[in-house]
């Protein structure tokens, strides 16, 4: 769900042309799906129910595509997506999808892209969730999201991070209970310090080597 | 700088597992298999490279490590690509990118399987009760608008699901919300339609509104009608839809309860009278949204009559009508093969 290209002239593909209003559901989870959007103006959220609770997924801008993944494959969808203002998308159909791929290498090389990097945060997140220590999990949790922030861990100690417990315990897979009893942990050992509205880690180099002797050993 | 072509020998490497590069390769002649551990099973994986095909494209792409080592089982050719002259070769043929992205969407959608496995511990939901529960959670959380949207597109796929007979009073109800509150808005305490008394039970006909109270009335008796569809009590269904009908008209139950009727016809096996009536309903409404559908009943009821000359011409109709990819259409084609399968 990268950025569209900029460059490519999408006028001809009027007619596609379809409008949503605020609050508008363009398509459920567990749908099937035929249909892929590319917003021209407006926002859209993708969110996703998960137990009781609406989890907010990302939120797209204008430029922006998504829906492609049931085109490709034929299968539900795996997101809802809802209109957050008013609306305009270029909705194509499986026939037009590869009308608009085939005679667009810009925008297919995007996709392409967009697919590679999401096949790789995946992965990332797979390996944490495959960690058996919870302490460790949570640990690999900020490493990932010092490489989405693209910081060398090599050459820095401290870094603050803007998420919330919740987030951190979504990314690790545990409830967030027991992930806030490992960050008070943590806390206890000076390793990180807590704050409303931030977190710090005080030597990210020595979660790397604990998570990465934690990997060791469950490979033995 | 173009491509280059390399030849390699027999049990060398071209890359190894871990290595950083933005090189893309495309195999010409040759053997190369790429080896790597499966995440999921802890298991070594070999894969041999076709023909013809590219490998390593992802890493490069990503700027990634590579995952896997390449390793040349037989003396090889290969073209040598790097990422933005794979990019103009790849603008030329568009095919390759459509041929990569269903292999990607196929890993992403695997590896994502995995992911959410492992994070929730429920037991997978069929796409059903998946639809149902979306429909369900946005109805609690006073999101009328929503929930409607999954409601009614629950009943597009599973009118006869087992949760159909649920949807069709919960359509009810959101409508009867939304008619009161407006769309996805919680009710508040703010001046406006939340002004209204509040509700005294389901029926709450103390709505100033008469006109917003027989709505949705209407609209209960269509949902119940639909329902009785769905649990294929067609001649109930006929009768119920037939009172909206003679109710007087409604400018969005009428048209829609006249098309029930005629679809109930054809499970009553009243295949003259299902003709008649789709046929009324065409003229009537040449640009009815469903207009395939009521032909695609028209048709089997010639079927169903043993005229398959007229049935064939008329799926054949339908099937010009497109596009070739519309869900009727789909059926329509496989009732034409089967047809003329018969036919043979």
């Amino acid at each position: 769900m990268s950025p569209a290209a900029t460059g490519p002239d999408l006028s001809m593909f009027n007619r596609f042309s379809k409008t949503f209003r605020k609050g508008d559901i363009i398509f459920c989870e567990y749908e099937p799906g035929d249909t892929f959007y590319l917003i021209q103006s407006g926002r859209v959220q993708v969110v996703r129910i998960i137990g009781e609770l609406e989890k907010n997924i990302a939120i797209l801008n204008p430029g922006d595509y998504f829906g492609e993944m049931s085109i490709l494959e034929n299968v539900p969808r795996s997101a809802t997506t809802i209109a957050l203002d008013d609306v305009k998308a270029l909705e194509f159909s499986r026939e037009n999808f590869e009308v608009l791929t085939l005679g667009n290498p810009q925008i297919a090389l995007k996709l392409l892209k967009g697919f590679v990097q999401r096949i790789y945060a995946q992965k990332r997140t797979f390996m944490i969730l495959t960690l058996d220590d919870v302490e460790a999990k949570v640990a690999d949790v900020f490493l990932m999201l010092a490489e989405n922030q693209s910081i060398d861990t090599t050459s820095v100690d401290t870094i603050e991070f803007k998420n919330t417990v919740d987030d951190l315990s979504h990314w690790a897979g545990i409830p967030s209970g027991q992930c806030r009893e490992v960050l008070n942990h943590f806390v206890a050992q000076r390793r990180i310090e807590l704050y409303p509205d931030r977190m710090v880690v005080k030597n990210i180099n020595d979660f790397a080597r604990f998570v990465n002797s934690r990997r060791k050993h469950q490979e033995k | 700088m173009s491509p280059k072509a390399v030849q390699y020998r027999a049990n060398s490497i071209i890359y190894f597992k871990g290595d950083q590069s933005d090189r893309i390769f495309l195999l010409n002649a040759g053997k190369v298999s790429l080896s790597y551990v499966d995440i999921e099973t802890g298991q070594e994986v070999r894969d041999l490279i076709k023909m013809g095909e590219f490998f390593g494209v992802k890493s490069a792409l990503g700027r990634y490590m590579r995952e896997e080592t390449a390793i040349v089982l037989q003396d090889s050719a290969v073209m040598v690509f790097s990422v933005p002259e794979f990019e103009q070769v790849a603008s030329k043929n568009t095919r390759i990118i459509a041929k990569m992205l269903t292999v990607f969407s196929n890993q992403l959608r695997r590896i994502h399987r995995q992911v959410q496995n492992l994070m929730v511990s429920d037991e997978q939901v069929n796409p059903e009760t998946g639809l149902y529960k979306i429909g369900e959670y946005y109805l609690k959380n006073k999101r009328p608008g929503q929930a409607l949207y999954a409601f009614k597109r629950y009943l597009v796929y599973y009118p006869t699901g087992s949760y159909a007979t649920e949807v069709t009073s919960k359509i009810v109800q959101a409508e009867e919300f939304l008619s009161r509150y407006g769309s996805g808005t919680p009710p508040s305490a703010a001046p406006g339609p939340a002004a209204l008394p509040p509700a005294g039970g389901p029926r709450a006909s103390a709505a100033p509104s008469a006109e917003t109270g027989e709505t949705s009335e209407l609209a209960q008796h269509y949902y119940n009608a639909v329902s009785l569809v769905s649990q294929e009590k067609y001649l109930e269904a006929f009768k119920a839809f037939k009172k909206i009908l003679d109710g007087g008209p409604d400018p969005e139950y009428s048209a829609k309860a006249e098309f029930e009727m005629a679809k109930c016809l054809f499970y009553l096996k009243q295949y003259d009278t299902c003709i008649k009536s789709f046929t009324a309903i065409a003229q009537k409404f040449p640009k009815h949204p469903e207009l395939k559908d009521a032909l695609f009943f028209v048709g089997r009821s010639y079927e169903e009559k043993g005229d398959k000359a007229r049935a064939g011409g008329l799926y054949k109709k339908i099937i010009s009508m497109g596009p070739e990819d519309d869900a009727v259409v789909r059926k329509v084609k496989k009732a034409l093969r089967t047809l003329e399968g018969e036919k043979a």
